[in-house]
């Protein structure tokens, strides 16, 4: 049993390996030459949704829900937490262009309003995230898959549609994690490390290749194929106008759902421990000083 | 006549460009490409440039081998631009070469970057005219009171000049990247595909092109699959077929309707539960779709292994060759240093009896079809002595690493072969190595 625990936590990690380094693609292509490869990106967000069902089943086949979570809406109403916003087709239009300061007026920062008002911000319904379809976790029933995987954790319910966690990747030190509760400090944008010129998004955010700060590119309702911005063309320049309307639009992503770190470093596995020790960073700490977070990008 | 493989003896012939290991990634070859004679040889590589190699008649001296193939014209076929609109930059990178078939005395070719398409004429010049009456040697006219008698101007032979000139330019027509072209039987039209659209062209026509197909989904959050190549029959100049990254080949009839949307077959193969993995959407995709020359069947190339299709056959490929499956424990790392993005092309032979693909660390694969044996041979310097005789390689799989066996871990991911050719006529083979060109041919006695 302890060898069939090891090998499916080594697939765990292999899954959240997968998903950092695929973001990691994500994030270079976009600033590779001859523009980002429509083919590569799409086969990489195939991986990166493999990787997130795997992750996120493994992780909600072991535990049970402590329901220590907040309502989705409660979180909606704090509005001090940091989210990249923007319409379909502005992103659809980066997902096309490489990082060199096309501006955007359509962005907005949830964390940094001069007036005190809420963002607004248009917030996927973290129930929505959270629900694995079951024609979804369809795709990796198969018995075959992982030869590591626990058989019986493929038919666990649905996922506790209240969680709100976040997988997410910080830019600069490369690390994914998973948030808790998924807000973030109220003047994360403010901070020290910025570089010239890459200001607090109020409204508008400058697309500076020096800040380097991704869009969510990946909008994930609930677990179709793998979705797309999409691409704006010529064409489409006039019929766009309209939505850019930014109270239209919602493109946060995240993986809700999965297990939370407290969970895996409850285990008294110590190799674990120094796996996950070494791969996240401790939530409240790094909230309180709100290093890092400025740079994360929420994914999926 | 078919030849056992096996009774074939590769040897090295020549190889092409520059010998230091320090590679500029301009002088990777993108493409390579015979001409339907198999006299030219084309190759396309990162910078933008293509060199046509000639193959030189076979001397009376040397019966034992083959003409030697040297450099015929080099000219610069697509530069670098930058898209203002949308700001991003169009790699000047040659994505494909396509001959057309010789009509007269000059030669044409299609080679196309990510964008632009351009026609080629490459016509050689091997006399001038001389003894012009109103024109000085050097071109300036003579004063018209100097000019008393009557002089017509003949030719003379002149040391042979290859002059290549663009002749048309197909521009505008792709928003996403162009893939592969392929020109029709008929010889007046050819098709061009980007990653969701295939446009059908006029040689003559460069304003205007119909697509055809369009696979972009009004919602392109719905995008699932990307074409990924298309060639027309070899003979049948309605049919086409196209590939897309989910393992799928479509066959459509021009005939059928104006816009081929809906294809007249579709080929796919069930995928195996037992070998599901994170990435077994990328191993799927299709990387490279030919016809044999006889039309009867086509070939795919995905990332392990080569199918081939009987076109009379939709549910699953008649024969299907391993390429490398002992890739298949690696394809986390190959993820990770992104190999397994690689795009693999192969080619048959003359008769439609042999395949031949390549693969890493320079070693190249052929499949006899109808003998049933592979073998697996490599292009490298050390093995570069004229008319030496290659040796069957052999990649050790198992725990025991016989002698002259190679193991999965010392195979080298950078020493990639994407692109192979094979002489339409002959046992002469072009493969591509980063940047080499390596032709070997049959050992003849």
């Amino acid at each position: 049993a302890q060898n069939t625990f090891s090998e499916m936590m080594e697939c765990v990690f292999d899954a959240q390996n997968l998903i950092s380094i695929s973001l990691r693609k994500i994030q270079s292509s976009r600033t590779q030459r001859g523009g980002i490869k429509l083919h590569k990106n799409l086969l990489v967000t195939y991986v990166l949704r493999n990787a997130r069902q795997f992750y996120m089943s493994k992780n909600l086949s072991q535990t049970q829900r402590t329901h220590h979570y907040e309502d989705v809406s409660a979180v909606r109403e704090r509005q001090d937490y940091f989210e990249l916003t923007g319409s379909l087709t502005e992103l659809g239009d980066d997902f096309y262009c490489n990082f060199t300061g096309v501006e955007s007026d359509t962005w907005h920062c949830g964390a940094h309003q001069p007036n005190g008002q809420p963002a607004e911000v248009p917030h996927q319904d973290a129930s929505a995230c959270a629900m694995l379809s079951p024609s979804d976790s369809d795709l990796m029933v198969s018995e075959a898959c992982w030869s590591c995987a626990d058989k019986s954790s493929w038919e666990l319910p649905i996922l506790n549609a209240q969680a709100n966690q976040k997988t997410v990747l910080d830019l600069d030190t490369h690390v994914v994690t998973t948030v808790t509760n998924g807000y973030f400090h109220s003047d994360c944008c403010a901070q020290s490390k910025q570089p010239q010129g890459a200001q607090c998004y109020t409204k508008k955010r400058k697309m500076d290749t020096s800040y380097h700060i991704v869009d969510p590119e990946f909008y994930l309702p609930d677990f179709g194929p793998v979705p797309f911005k999409r691409m704006r063309t010529d064409e489409d320049l006039h019929s766009d106008s309209d939505q850019l309307d930014s109270t239209n639009i919602s493109n946060l992503i995240s993986v809700l759902g999965s297990g939370g770190l407290s969970e895996f470093v409850s285990w008294q596995q110590t190799d674990l421990e120094q796996i996950f020790a070494a791969q996240t960073i401790c939530l409240k700490h790094t909230l309180l000083t709100g290093s890092g977070w400025t740079r994360a990008i929420e994914a999926f | 006549m078919l030849i056992r493989m096996n009774d074939v003896q590769w040897c090295f012939s020549q190889v092409k460009g520059a010998i230091d290991d320090d590679v500029a990634e301009a002088d990777i070859i993108s493409t390579v490409e015979f001409n339907h004679s198999g006299e030219l040889l084309a190759t396309g590589d990162k910078g933008g440039r293509v060199v046509i190699f000639q193959q030189e008649p076979e001397s009376k001296n040397q019966p034992q081998c083959r003409g030697e193939y040297n450099v015929y014209s080099t000219f610069q076929s697509h530069e670098p631009e930058f898209d203002y609109l949308k700001s991003l930059e169009i790699e000047e990178k040659i994505n494909k070469i396509r001959w057309l078939p010789q009509k007269n005395a000059a030669q044409f070719l299609l080679s196309t970057n990510d964008k632009t398409i351009k026609l080629w004429k490459i016509s050689e010049r091997d006399k001038r005219p001389e003894g012009y009456n109103l024109k000085e040697e050097d071109g300036r006219y003579r004063d018209l009171n100097t000019v008393t008698t009557l002089r017509v101007p003949v030719f003379r032979p002149m040391d042979l000049m290859v002059e290549a000139s663009p002749r048309r330019v197909f521009a505008n027509a792709h928003t996403y990247h162009v893939n592969s072209i392929s020109v029709n039987s008929d010889c007046e039209t050819y098709l061009s595909a980007d990653d969701l659209r295939i446009n059908l062209w006029n040689l003559e026509i460069t304003d205007r092109s119909f697509n055809i197909v369009d696979i972009k989904p009004t919602n392109m959050e719905e995008l699932t699959e990307v074409i990924t190549a298309v060639e027309f029959h070899p003979n049948q100049c309605n049919t086409f077929v196209y590939s897309s990254s989910k393992g799928t080949i479509r066959l459509c009839d021009m005939r059928a309707s104006a816009l081929c949307d809906k294809h007249a077959k579709q080929f796919e193969e069930p995928e195996d539960p037992n070998n599901r993995s994170f990435f077994s959407e990328i191993i799927s995709s299709i990387s490279d779709v030919k016809f044999s020359h006889s039309g009867r069947y086509m070939m795919t190339r995905d990332y392990l292994s080569v199918k081939i299709w009987d076109l009379n056959m939709e549910s699953r490929p008649v024969e299907t060759y391993q390429v490398h499956e002992y890739l298949r424990s690696k394809l986390c790392s190959l993820y990770e240093n992104d190999c397994i993005f690689d795009k693999f092309e192969c080619c048959w032979n003359g008769n439609d009896s042999v395949v031949m693909t390549g693969s890493y660390n320079n070693f190249f694969r052929m499949f006899d079809r109808g003998y049933r044996q592979d073998v697996t041979l490599e292009a490298s310097r050390e093995n570069s002595k004229p008319r030496s005789v290659l040796k069957p390689r052999k990649v050790s799989t198992g725990g025991k690493r016989k002698k002259d066996e190679i193991s999965v871990d010392s195979l080298d991911f950078n020493k990639k072969i994407l692109h192979t050719a094979w002489h339409p006529l002959d046992n002469i083979i072009a493969v591509a190595t980063t940047n080499n060109l390596y032709i070997f041919q049959e050992k003849l006695n």
